[in-house]
Protein backbone atom coordinates (compact mmCIF):
# COMPACT_ATOMS: atom_id res chain seq x y z
CA UNK A 1 0.00 0.00 0.00
CA UNK A 2 2.61 2.42 0.91
CA UNK A 3 4.27 1.07 -1.74
CA UNK A 4 1.67 2.00 -4.12
CA UNK A 5 1.28 5.79 -2.75
CA UNK A 6 5.21 6.02 -3.56
CA UNK A 7 4.64 5.32 -6.97
CA UNK A 8 1.69 7.38 -7.84
CA UNK A 9 3.58 10.16 -6.19
CA UNK A 10 7.10 9.39 -8.07
CA UNK A 11 4.32 9.28 -11.37
CA UNK A 12 3.08 12.45 -10.29
CA UNK A 13 5.89 14.34 -9.75
CA UNK A 14 7.08 13.48 -13.28
CA UNK A 15 3.95 14.54 -15.37
CA UNK A 16 4.15 18.13 -13.14
CA UNK A 17 7.49 18.45 -13.88
CA UNK A 18 7.42 17.73 -17.61
CA UNK A 19 4.47 19.88 -18.14
CA UNK A 20 6.11 22.92 -15.84
CA UNK A 21 9.06 22.43 -18.02
CA UNK A 22 7.27 22.40 -21.29
CA UNK A 23 5.54 25.57 -19.96
CA UNK A 24 8.80 27.71 -19.60
CA UNK A 25 10.87 25.64 -22.59
CA UNK A 26 10.06 28.51 -24.80
CA UNK A 27 11.76 31.05 -21.67
CA UNK A 28 14.49 28.73 -21.74
CA UNK A 29 15.05 28.31 -25.02
CA UNK A 30 15.00 32.43 -25.60
CA UNK A 31 17.39 32.99 -22.67
CA UNK A 32 19.96 30.15 -24.46
CA UNK A 33 19.61 31.30 -27.87
CA UNK A 34 20.36 34.83 -26.92
CA UNK A 35 24.09 33.76 -26.16
CA UNK A 36 24.55 31.83 -29.22
CA UNK A 37 26.49 32.57 -31.88
CA UNK A 38 25.46 32.39 -35.50
CA UNK A 39 25.99 28.76 -36.07
CA UNK A 40 24.75 27.37 -33.02
CA UNK A 41 21.18 29.13 -33.78
CA UNK A 42 21.13 27.02 -36.69
CA UNK A 43 22.41 24.05 -36.07
CA UNK A 44 20.77 20.70 -36.58
CA UNK A 45 19.67 18.74 -34.20
CA UNK A 46 19.93 22.08 -31.78
CA UNK A 47 22.30 23.12 -29.40
CA UNK A 48 21.20 23.90 -26.12
CA UNK A 49 23.98 25.51 -24.26
CA UNK A 50 26.23 27.83 -25.99
CA UNK A 51 29.52 27.34 -25.97
CA UNK A 52 30.93 30.44 -25.07
CA UNK A 53 28.29 32.48 -23.46
CA UNK A 54 28.03 35.73 -26.22
CA UNK A 55 27.34 38.60 -24.41
CA UNK A 56 28.30 40.71 -27.26
CA UNK A 57 24.37 40.19 -28.66
CA UNK A 58 23.29 42.20 -25.86
CA UNK A 59 25.37 44.73 -26.69
CA UNK A 60 24.92 44.96 -30.29
CA UNK A 61 21.17 45.00 -29.92
CA UNK A 62 21.68 48.24 -27.57
CA UNK A 63 23.68 49.85 -30.07
CA UNK A 64 21.10 49.57 -32.66
CA UNK A 65 18.54 50.68 -31.10
CA UNK A 66 18.05 52.39 -27.61
CA UNK A 67 15.80 49.63 -25.51
CA UNK A 68 17.05 51.59 -22.85
CA UNK A 69 14.82 54.36 -23.14
CA UNK A 70 11.51 51.34 -24.79
CA UNK A 71 12.26 49.96 -20.86
CA UNK A 72 12.16 53.31 -19.22
CA UNK A 73 9.37 54.23 -21.10
CA UNK A 74 7.38 51.56 -20.48
CA UNK A 75 8.26 51.44 -16.81
CA UNK A 76 6.92 54.78 -16.27
CA UNK A 77 4.08 54.80 -18.18
CA UNK A 78 3.12 51.60 -16.62
CA UNK A 79 3.64 52.23 -13.07
CA UNK A 80 1.84 56.32 -13.43
CA UNK A 81 -1.07 54.50 -15.24
CA UNK A 82 -0.98 51.71 -12.31
CA UNK A 83 -0.86 54.23 -9.18
CA UNK A 84 -3.67 56.80 -11.48
CA UNK A 85 -6.00 54.28 -12.50
CA UNK A 86 -5.99 52.67 -8.55
CA UNK A 87 -6.43 56.01 -7.21
CA UNK A 88 -9.58 57.34 -9.40
CA UNK A 89 -11.02 53.81 -9.08
CA UNK A 90 -10.84 53.86 -5.55
CA UNK A 91 -12.73 57.32 -5.36
CA UNK A 92 -15.63 55.76 -7.96
CA UNK A 93 -15.32 52.88 -5.81
CA UNK A 94 -16.09 54.74 -2.74
CA UNK A 95 -18.91 56.86 -4.07
CA UNK A 96 -20.86 54.09 -5.36
CA UNK A 97 -20.26 52.34 -2.01
CA UNK A 98 -20.52 55.10 0.57
CA UNK A 99 -22.61 58.07 -0.93
CA UNK A 100 -25.97 58.43 -2.48
CA UNK A 101 -26.72 60.10 -5.21
CA UNK A 102 -29.02 60.53 -8.53
CA UNK A 103 -28.22 58.25 -11.30
CA UNK A 104 -26.33 56.19 -9.07
CA UNK A 105 -27.94 52.70 -10.40
CA UNK A 106 -27.80 54.27 -14.32
CA UNK A 107 -23.72 54.87 -13.80
CA UNK A 108 -23.41 51.57 -12.02
CA UNK A 109 -25.08 50.04 -15.09
CA UNK A 110 -23.64 51.91 -17.99
CA UNK A 111 -19.78 51.23 -16.67
CA UNK A 112 -20.85 46.65 -16.58
CA UNK A 113 -22.23 47.59 -20.10
CA UNK A 114 -18.80 48.91 -21.12
CA UNK A 115 -17.13 46.29 -19.07
CA UNK A 116 -18.26 43.52 -21.97
CA UNK A 117 -17.76 45.35 -24.82
CA UNK A 118 -14.14 45.23 -26.38
CA UNK A 119 -11.72 47.89 -25.56
CA UNK A 120 -10.35 48.50 -29.66
CA UNK A 121 -14.15 49.66 -30.44
CA UNK A 122 -13.08 53.14 -28.73
CA UNK A 123 -10.12 53.34 -30.70
CA UNK A 124 -11.06 55.15 -33.56
CA UNK A 125 -12.51 58.15 -31.11
CA UNK A 126 -10.39 57.51 -28.85
CA UNK A 127 -7.19 58.26 -31.27
CA UNK A 128 -9.52 61.75 -32.37
CA UNK A 129 -9.99 62.85 -29.47
CA UNK A 130 -6.24 62.31 -28.35
CA UNK A 131 -5.32 64.47 -31.32
CA UNK A 132 -7.70 67.05 -30.56
CA UNK A 133 -5.59 67.22 -27.04
CA UNK A 134 -2.66 67.33 -28.67
CA UNK A 135 -1.65 64.30 -27.08
CA UNK A 136 -0.76 62.02 -30.04
CA UNK A 137 2.97 60.62 -29.74
CA UNK A 138 3.42 61.51 -26.43
CA UNK A 139 4.14 59.14 -22.93
CA UNK A 140 1.08 61.49 -21.31
CA UNK A 141 -1.36 60.11 -24.01
CA UNK A 142 -0.60 56.71 -23.56
CA UNK A 143 -1.34 57.59 -19.67
CA UNK A 144 -3.96 59.74 -19.78
CA UNK A 145 -6.06 57.28 -21.90
CA UNK A 146 -5.52 54.31 -19.80
CA UNK A 147 -6.30 55.79 -16.52
CA UNK A 148 -9.95 54.71 -16.10
CA UNK A 149 -10.79 51.09 -15.67
CA UNK A 150 -13.81 49.79 -15.19
CA UNK A 151 -12.15 46.28 -14.14
CA UNK A 152 -10.38 48.37 -11.36
CA UNK A 153 -14.15 50.01 -10.62
CA UNK A 154 -15.43 46.44 -10.07
CA UNK A 155 -13.08 44.91 -8.28
CA UNK A 156 -12.65 47.88 -6.10
CA UNK A 157 -16.21 48.45 -5.07
CA UNK A 158 -16.88 45.07 -4.65
CA UNK A 159 -13.72 45.14 -1.50
CA UNK A 160 -15.27 48.34 0.02
CA UNK A 161 -18.93 46.16 0.17
CA UNK A 162 -16.96 43.92 2.52
CA UNK A 163 -15.76 46.47 5.09
CA UNK A 164 -18.01 46.58 8.09
CA UNK A 165 -19.93 49.31 8.51
CA UNK A 166 -20.10 49.91 11.72
CA UNK A 167 -16.07 50.50 10.81
CA UNK A 168 -16.80 53.64 8.64
CA UNK A 169 -19.29 54.90 10.91
CA UNK A 170 -16.83 55.02 13.80
CA UNK A 171 -14.54 57.04 12.26
CA UNK A 172 -17.69 59.20 10.75
CA UNK A 173 -18.79 59.89 13.85
CA UNK A 174 -15.09 60.80 14.80
CA UNK A 175 -15.12 63.67 12.58
CA UNK A 176 -13.12 62.00 9.62
CA UNK A 177 -14.67 63.17 6.74
CA UNK A 178 -15.05 61.21 3.13
CA UNK A 179 -11.57 61.76 1.66
CA UNK A 180 -10.21 60.64 5.50
CA UNK A 181 -12.39 57.65 5.26
CA UNK A 182 -11.33 56.81 1.63
CA UNK A 183 -7.69 56.89 2.85
CA UNK A 184 -7.09 55.62 5.96
CA UNK A 185 -10.32 53.28 6.14
CA UNK A 186 -11.24 51.83 3.12
CA UNK A 187 -7.91 51.53 1.17
CA UNK A 188 -5.74 50.20 4.08
CA UNK A 189 -8.69 47.41 4.77
CA UNK A 190 -8.85 46.63 1.02
CA UNK A 191 -4.58 46.15 0.79
CA UNK A 192 -4.65 42.89 -0.58
CA UNK A 193 -7.36 43.76 -3.30
CA UNK A 194 -5.22 46.68 -4.22
CA UNK A 195 -2.33 45.00 -4.07
CA UNK A 196 -3.50 42.24 -6.84
CA UNK A 197 -5.26 45.12 -8.86
CA UNK A 198 -1.45 47.54 -9.27
CA UNK A 199 0.06 43.36 -9.74
CA UNK A 200 -2.01 43.12 -12.84
CA UNK A 201 -2.77 46.52 -13.98
CA UNK A 202 1.42 46.78 -14.53
CA UNK A 203 1.88 43.63 -16.03
CA UNK A 204 -1.26 44.65 -18.69
CA UNK A 205 0.17 48.04 -19.15
CA UNK A 206 3.77 47.17 -19.61
CA UNK A 207 2.29 44.42 -22.06
CA UNK A 208 0.27 46.54 -23.73
CA UNK A 209 1.18 47.10 -27.66
CA UNK A 210 -2.02 47.71 -30.22
CA UNK A 211 -3.57 50.99 -28.18
CA UNK A 212 0.76 52.42 -27.77
CA UNK A 213 1.73 51.45 -31.11
CA UNK A 214 -1.05 53.51 -33.76
CA UNK A 215 -0.58 56.56 -30.63
CA UNK A 216 3.37 56.48 -30.80
CA UNK A 217 5.06 57.34 -33.96
CA UNK A 218 8.62 58.87 -33.26
CA UNK A 219 11.22 56.11 -31.64
CA UNK A 220 12.07 58.13 -28.25
CA UNK A 221 8.72 57.43 -27.28
CA UNK A 222 8.56 53.86 -28.33
CA UNK A 223 7.57 51.09 -25.43
CA UNK A 224 9.34 48.19 -24.89
CA UNK A 225 6.66 46.10 -26.83
CA UNK A 226 6.50 49.09 -29.88
CA UNK A 227 10.37 49.03 -30.10
CA UNK A 228 10.41 45.16 -29.99
CA UNK A 229 8.53 44.61 -32.62
CA UNK A 230 9.75 47.15 -34.86
CA UNK A 231 13.11 45.88 -34.14
CA UNK A 232 11.65 42.12 -35.49
CA UNK A 233 10.50 43.42 -38.48
CA UNK A 234 13.69 45.60 -39.43
CA UNK A 235 16.09 43.54 -38.64
CA UNK A 236 13.98 40.83 -40.45
CA UNK A 237 14.94 36.67 -39.56
CA UNK A 238 18.37 36.29 -41.41
CA UNK A 239 21.76 34.97 -39.77
CA UNK A 240 22.72 35.94 -36.38
CA UNK A 241 19.68 38.03 -36.35
CA UNK A 242 18.19 35.85 -34.09
CA UNK A 243 20.34 35.41 -31.37
CA UNK A 244 20.47 39.27 -31.13
CA UNK A 245 16.69 39.22 -31.17
CA UNK A 246 16.30 36.64 -28.43
CA UNK A 247 18.66 39.36 -26.74
CA UNK A 248 16.30 41.70 -26.91
CA UNK A 249 13.10 39.80 -25.69
CA UNK A 250 15.51 38.63 -22.66
CA UNK A 251 15.71 42.12 -21.84
CA UNK A 252 11.91 43.57 -22.16
CA UNK A 253 10.42 39.83 -20.13
CA UNK A 254 13.13 40.24 -17.91
CA UNK A 255 11.79 42.64 -15.66
CA UNK A 256 8.68 41.59 -15.12
CA UNK A 257 9.42 37.88 -14.64
CA UNK A 258 12.00 39.13 -11.96
CA UNK A 259 8.96 41.21 -10.48
CA UNK A 260 6.47 38.02 -10.56
CA UNK A 261 8.95 35.79 -8.89
CA UNK A 262 9.89 38.39 -6.01
CA UNK A 263 5.83 38.33 -5.34
CA UNK A 264 4.80 35.27 -6.72
CA UNK A 265 3.13 33.78 -3.55
CA UNK A 266 1.07 36.83 -3.23
CA UNK A 267 0.58 37.11 -6.37
CA UNK A 268 -0.96 34.23 -7.23
CA UNK A 269 -2.47 34.05 -4.18
CA UNK A 270 -4.23 37.51 -4.61
CA UNK A 271 -5.24 36.76 -7.92
CA UNK A 272 -7.13 33.45 -6.92
CA UNK A 273 -8.94 35.02 -3.78
CA UNK A 274 -9.31 38.64 -5.29
CA UNK A 275 -12.70 37.66 -6.08
CA UNK A 276 -12.14 38.52 -9.82
CA UNK A 277 -14.86 36.24 -10.22
CA UNK A 278 -17.28 38.58 -9.34
CA UNK B 1 -27.50 73.36 4.29
CA UNK B 2 -24.25 73.29 4.63
CA UNK B 3 -24.71 69.42 5.04
CA UNK B 4 -26.13 69.44 1.11
CA UNK B 5 -23.03 71.05 -0.28
CA UNK B 6 -20.52 68.55 1.79
CA UNK B 7 -22.68 66.13 0.16
CA UNK B 8 -22.02 67.57 -3.33
CA UNK B 9 -18.44 68.70 -2.51
CA UNK B 10 -18.18 64.90 -1.89
CA UNK B 11 -20.18 63.63 -5.22
CA UNK B 12 -18.14 66.21 -7.39
CA UNK B 13 -15.00 64.83 -5.90
CA UNK B 14 -15.45 61.62 -6.22
CA UNK B 15 -17.87 60.62 -8.95
CA UNK B 16 -17.10 63.75 -11.12
CA UNK B 17 -13.53 63.87 -10.77
CA UNK B 18 -12.62 60.27 -11.55
CA UNK B 19 -15.64 59.72 -14.20
CA UNK B 20 -14.05 62.39 -16.57
CA UNK B 21 -11.63 59.86 -18.18
CA UNK B 22 -13.71 57.05 -18.31
CA UNK B 23 -16.41 60.05 -20.29
CA UNK B 24 -14.02 60.42 -22.24
CA UNK B 25 -12.41 57.77 -23.66
CA UNK B 26 -14.96 55.56 -23.08
CA UNK B 27 -18.29 56.25 -23.02
CA UNK B 28 -18.10 59.18 -25.57
CA UNK B 29 -15.72 57.02 -27.65
CA UNK B 30 -18.19 54.36 -27.98
CA UNK B 31 -21.33 56.47 -29.31
CA UNK B 32 -18.93 58.50 -31.42
CA UNK B 33 -18.07 55.15 -32.75
CA UNK B 34 -21.75 54.02 -33.31
CA UNK B 35 -22.37 57.55 -35.28
CA UNK B 36 -19.26 56.97 -37.36
CA UNK B 37 -20.53 53.67 -39.00
CA UNK B 38 -23.38 55.56 -40.14
CA UNK B 39 -20.90 57.17 -42.18
CA UNK B 40 -18.47 57.47 -45.17
CA UNK B 41 -15.52 59.15 -43.07
CA UNK B 42 -11.72 58.40 -44.39
CA UNK B 43 -10.08 60.49 -41.42
CA UNK B 44 -8.63 62.94 -43.68
CA UNK B 45 -11.32 64.69 -45.45
CA UNK B 46 -13.03 67.27 -43.25
CA UNK B 47 -16.41 66.41 -45.06
CA UNK B 48 -18.79 63.24 -43.56
CA UNK B 49 -21.91 61.87 -45.01
CA UNK B 50 -24.48 60.30 -43.91
CA UNK B 51 -24.77 57.10 -45.61
CA UNK B 52 -27.13 55.38 -43.61
CA UNK B 53 -26.80 51.03 -43.51
CA UNK B 54 -24.11 51.47 -46.28
CA UNK B 55 -21.50 50.25 -44.41
CA UNK B 56 -22.89 47.25 -42.79
CA UNK B 57 -24.24 45.89 -46.23
CA UNK B 58 -21.00 46.54 -47.63
CA UNK B 59 -19.17 44.64 -44.73
CA UNK B 60 -21.82 41.78 -43.98
CA UNK B 61 -21.59 41.13 -47.79
CA UNK B 62 -17.60 41.02 -48.47
CA UNK B 63 -15.67 37.75 -48.20
CA UNK B 64 -13.10 39.07 -46.27
CA UNK B 65 -15.56 39.77 -43.35
CA UNK B 66 -17.25 36.39 -43.61
CA UNK B 67 -13.53 34.92 -43.39
CA UNK B 68 -12.70 37.19 -40.66
CA UNK B 69 -16.08 35.94 -38.67
CA UNK B 70 -15.61 32.51 -39.28
CA UNK B 71 -11.58 33.05 -38.18
CA UNK B 72 -12.74 34.51 -35.08
CA UNK B 73 -15.21 32.21 -34.02
CA UNK B 74 -12.62 29.58 -34.77
CA UNK B 75 -10.14 31.22 -32.66
CA UNK B 76 -12.28 32.22 -30.11
CA UNK B 77 -13.46 28.30 -29.63
CA UNK B 78 -10.51 26.46 -29.80
CA UNK B 79 -8.65 28.66 -27.35
CA UNK B 80 -11.04 28.88 -24.59
CA UNK B 81 -12.12 24.96 -24.66
CA UNK B 82 -8.43 23.99 -24.24
CA UNK B 83 -7.51 26.42 -22.07
CA UNK B 84 -10.30 25.22 -19.77
CA UNK B 85 -9.89 22.02 -20.00
CA UNK B 86 -6.03 22.16 -19.74
CA UNK B 87 -6.49 25.08 -16.75
CA UNK B 88 -8.70 22.34 -15.10
CA UNK B 89 -6.46 19.26 -15.05
CA UNK B 90 -3.25 21.02 -14.38
CA UNK B 91 -5.43 21.79 -11.13
CA UNK B 92 -6.75 18.95 -10.05
CA UNK B 93 -2.99 17.92 -10.65
CA UNK B 94 -2.03 20.12 -7.91
CA UNK B 95 -4.64 19.07 -5.41
CA UNK B 96 -2.63 16.70 -4.56
CA UNK B 97 -0.04 17.68 -1.43
CA UNK B 98 3.73 17.37 -2.87
CA UNK B 99 6.06 19.57 -1.76
CA UNK B 100 7.08 22.42 -4.16
CA UNK B 101 3.36 22.89 -4.95
CA UNK B 102 4.01 26.73 -4.95
CA UNK B 103 7.38 26.64 -7.53
CA UNK B 104 4.80 24.23 -10.10
CA UNK B 105 2.22 26.87 -9.84
CA UNK B 106 4.42 29.90 -10.46
CA UNK B 107 6.39 27.79 -13.50
CA UNK B 108 2.92 27.21 -15.34
CA UNK B 109 1.82 30.56 -14.47
CA UNK B 110 4.39 32.88 -15.58
CA UNK B 111 4.08 32.91 -19.15
CA UNK B 112 0.80 34.85 -18.37
CA UNK B 113 3.53 37.85 -17.27
CA UNK B 114 5.31 37.74 -20.20
CA UNK B 115 4.73 40.66 -23.13
CA UNK B 116 2.82 38.76 -25.78
CA UNK B 117 4.89 40.32 -28.27
CA UNK B 118 8.03 39.02 -27.20
CA UNK B 119 6.62 35.69 -26.86
CA UNK B 120 4.99 35.89 -30.46
CA UNK B 121 8.75 36.53 -31.17
CA UNK B 122 10.14 34.02 -29.78
CA UNK B 123 6.69 31.60 -30.72
CA UNK B 124 7.73 32.77 -34.40
CA UNK B 125 10.89 31.25 -34.54
CA UNK B 126 9.75 27.79 -32.58
CA UNK B 127 7.87 27.21 -35.48
CA UNK B 128 10.80 27.90 -38.00
CA UNK B 129 9.99 25.35 -40.68
CA UNK B 130 12.89 24.05 -41.02
CA UNK B 131 15.33 24.86 -37.94
CA UNK B 132 12.85 25.83 -35.59
CA UNK B 133 12.54 23.42 -32.33
CA UNK B 134 8.67 22.26 -32.79
CA UNK B 135 9.87 20.67 -36.12
CA UNK B 136 13.26 19.50 -35.28
CA UNK B 137 11.33 17.70 -32.56
CA UNK B 138 8.83 16.43 -34.87
CA UNK B 139 11.40 15.49 -37.51
CA UNK B 140 12.80 13.21 -34.24
CA UNK B 141 9.55 11.92 -33.86
CA UNK B 142 8.65 11.03 -37.80
CA UNK B 143 6.17 12.92 -37.35
CA UNK B 144 5.00 15.60 -40.61
CA UNK B 145 7.05 19.02 -39.97
CA UNK B 146 4.27 21.17 -41.25
CA UNK B 147 5.49 25.08 -42.45
CA UNK B 148 3.38 26.59 -39.42
CA UNK B 149 2.98 30.23 -40.31
CA UNK B 150 3.56 30.23 -44.01
CA UNK B 151 0.72 27.75 -44.43
CA UNK B 152 -2.94 28.71 -44.72
CA UNK B 153 -4.17 25.47 -42.94
CA UNK B 154 -1.44 25.63 -39.38
CA UNK B 155 -0.99 29.10 -39.32
CA UNK B 156 -4.17 29.77 -37.02
CA UNK B 157 -3.32 26.81 -35.19
CA UNK B 158 0.09 28.22 -34.33
CA UNK B 159 -1.54 31.28 -32.85
CA UNK B 160 -4.16 29.45 -31.06
CA UNK B 161 -1.28 27.52 -29.52
CA UNK B 162 0.57 30.38 -28.48
CA UNK B 163 -2.75 31.90 -27.27
CA UNK B 164 -3.57 28.78 -24.89
CA UNK B 165 0.32 28.32 -23.78
CA UNK B 166 -0.37 32.02 -22.40
CA UNK B 167 -3.42 31.74 -20.63
CA UNK B 168 -3.56 28.05 -19.02
CA UNK B 169 -1.93 29.45 -16.09
CA UNK B 170 -4.18 32.04 -15.39
CA UNK B 171 -7.11 29.67 -15.46
CA UNK B 172 -5.19 27.37 -13.27
CA UNK B 173 -5.14 29.75 -10.40
CA UNK B 174 -8.77 30.09 -9.99
CA UNK B 175 -9.65 26.22 -10.80
CA UNK B 176 -6.58 25.81 -8.15
CA UNK B 177 -8.69 28.32 -5.79
CA UNK B 178 -11.95 26.83 -6.40
CA UNK B 179 -10.56 23.51 -5.95
CA UNK B 180 -9.07 23.97 -2.81
CA UNK B 181 -12.55 24.99 -1.18
CA UNK B 182 -13.84 22.18 -1.63
CA UNK B 183 -13.73 20.13 1.51
CA UNK B 184 -12.16 16.44 2.15
CA UNK B 185 -15.43 15.26 3.25
CA UNK B 186 -16.46 15.05 -0.10
CA UNK B 187 -13.79 13.57 -1.77
CA UNK B 188 -13.69 11.07 1.28
CA UNK B 189 -17.00 10.18 0.71
CA UNK B 190 -16.97 9.96 -3.20
CA UNK B 191 -14.13 7.56 -2.96
CA UNK B 192 -15.92 5.48 -0.16
CA UNK B 193 -18.64 4.75 -2.08
CA UNK B 194 -16.34 3.18 -4.58
CA UNK B 195 -16.60 5.79 -7.57
CA UNK B 196 -14.08 6.10 -9.80
CA UNK B 197 -11.52 9.46 -10.12
CA UNK B 198 -13.56 9.66 -13.50
CA UNK B 199 -16.97 9.71 -11.53
CA UNK B 200 -15.89 11.75 -8.75
CA UNK B 201 -14.50 14.39 -10.89
CA UNK B 202 -18.05 14.75 -13.30
CA UNK B 203 -20.23 14.47 -10.17
CA UNK B 204 -18.27 16.45 -7.43
CA UNK B 205 -15.56 18.90 -8.94
CA UNK B 206 -16.99 19.83 -12.02
CA UNK B 207 -20.68 20.67 -10.68
CA UNK B 208 -18.85 22.75 -7.59
CA UNK B 209 -16.61 24.59 -10.18
CA UNK B 210 -19.05 25.54 -12.44
CA UNK B 211 -19.71 29.09 -11.24
CA UNK B 212 -15.57 29.56 -12.52
CA UNK B 213 -16.19 27.88 -15.33
CA UNK B 214 -18.56 30.13 -16.17
CA UNK B 215 -16.47 33.47 -15.28
CA UNK B 216 -13.50 32.07 -17.10
CA UNK B 217 -15.61 31.29 -19.83
CA UNK B 218 -16.90 34.32 -20.25
CA UNK B 219 -13.83 36.38 -19.91
CA UNK B 220 -11.62 34.09 -22.03
CA UNK B 221 -14.08 34.68 -25.04
CA UNK B 222 -14.33 38.38 -24.43
CA UNK B 223 -10.51 38.48 -24.90
CA UNK B 224 -10.19 36.08 -27.85
CA UNK B 225 -12.25 38.32 -29.65
CA UNK B 226 -9.12 41.14 -29.10
CA UNK B 227 -6.58 39.11 -29.88
CA UNK B 228 -4.37 40.98 -31.83
CA UNK B 229 -0.34 41.13 -30.71
CA UNK B 230 -0.10 37.65 -31.22
CA UNK B 231 -1.29 37.66 -34.55
CA UNK B 232 0.40 41.26 -35.94
CA UNK B 233 3.63 39.71 -34.71
CA UNK B 234 3.30 36.13 -36.18
CA UNK B 235 1.30 36.43 -38.94
CA UNK B 236 -0.29 39.74 -40.04
CA UNK B 237 -3.77 38.02 -40.63
CA UNK B 238 -2.57 36.00 -42.98
CA UNK B 239 -1.20 33.58 -45.02
CA UNK B 240 -4.11 34.68 -47.49
CA UNK B 241 -6.07 35.83 -44.57
CA UNK B 242 -6.12 32.70 -42.97
CA UNK B 243 -5.77 34.38 -39.08
CA UNK B 244 -7.17 37.64 -39.74
CA UNK B 245 -9.99 37.88 -36.87
CA UNK B 246 -12.18 40.67 -37.25
CA UNK B 247 -10.55 42.62 -34.90
CA UNK B 248 -7.19 42.35 -36.71
CA UNK B 249 -9.95 43.09 -39.99
CA UNK B 250 -11.12 46.74 -38.06
CA UNK B 251 -7.68 47.24 -37.61
CA UNK B 252 -6.71 47.01 -40.97
CA UNK B 253 -9.52 48.87 -42.53
CA UNK B 254 -9.09 51.71 -39.60
CA UNK B 255 -5.60 52.45 -39.58
CA UNK B 256 -4.07 51.08 -42.65
CA UNK B 257 -6.70 51.80 -45.13
CA UNK B 258 -7.98 54.69 -43.20
CA UNK B 259 -11.71 53.03 -43.65
CA UNK B 260 -13.07 54.92 -41.27
CA UNK B 261 -17.05 54.09 -41.54
CA UNK B 262 -16.60 50.50 -42.50
CA UNK B 263 -13.84 49.84 -39.68
CA UNK B 264 -16.45 51.09 -37.16
CA UNK B 265 -18.99 48.72 -38.48
CA UNK B 266 -17.19 46.09 -37.97
CA UNK B 267 -16.55 47.04 -34.36
CA UNK B 268 -19.82 47.50 -33.95
CA UNK B 269 -20.66 43.99 -35.05
CA UNK B 270 -17.75 42.77 -33.16
CA UNK B 271 -19.71 44.26 -30.11
CA UNK B 272 -22.94 43.17 -30.86
CA UNK B 273 -21.33 39.49 -31.46
CA UNK B 274 -19.62 39.42 -27.75
CA UNK B 275 -22.64 40.67 -25.74
CA UNK B 276 -24.76 38.09 -27.53
CA UNK B 277 -22.31 35.30 -26.73
CA UNK B 278 -21.62 36.30 -23.23
CA UNK B 279 -25.80 36.89 -23.03
CA UNK B 280 -25.65 32.92 -24.21
CA UNK B 281 -23.92 31.85 -21.82
CA UNK B 282 -25.16 33.65 -18.64
CA UNK B 283 -28.67 32.44 -20.31
CA UNK B 284 -27.43 28.80 -20.43
CA UNK B 285 -25.15 29.03 -16.95
CA UNK B 286 -28.86 28.21 -15.38
CA UNK B 287 -28.98 24.46 -16.44
CA UNK B 288 -25.27 23.75 -15.70
CA UNK B 289 -23.96 26.53 -13.25
CA UNK B 290 -24.52 25.27 -9.34
CA UNK B 291 -23.86 27.61 -7.02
Amino acid sequence: MANRRLITKAVLYLILILLAFMMVLPLIWMFLSSFKTGSEIFAQPPVWIPETFQWKNYLNAFNLAPFGIYLANSLITATAITVIQIMLSSMIAYGLTQLEFKGKAFLFQSMLLTYMLPAAVTYVPSYVILAKLGLLDSLTGIVVSNISSVFSIFLLRQSFLKVPKEIVEAARSEGANDWQILWKVMCPMSLSTIFTLAMITFVEMYNNYLWPSLIVKSQSKYLITVGLNQFFTTQGTFQNQWAMIMAVNVISVAPLLLLFFIFQKWFIKGVGDSGLKG
Amino acid sequence: MRHRMQGFGSFALFIGVPVIPLIVFWFIPMFVSLWLSFTDWDYISPEIHYVQLDNYVTVLKSPDFLGALWNTFFFAFWTTVPTLIIGFLLALLLRVQIKGRPLFKALIFSPWVTPMVAMSIVWSWIYEPKIGLLNQFLGWLQLPQPEWLQSSTFAMWAVIIVTVWKSVGWCMIFYCDALGKISDEFIDVCKLEGATIWQCIRKLYLPLVSPITLFLAVTLIISAMQAYDQIQVMTQGGPAGSTRTLLYLYYQMAFQQFNMGQATAVAIILVIITAVISLIQFRLSKYWVHY
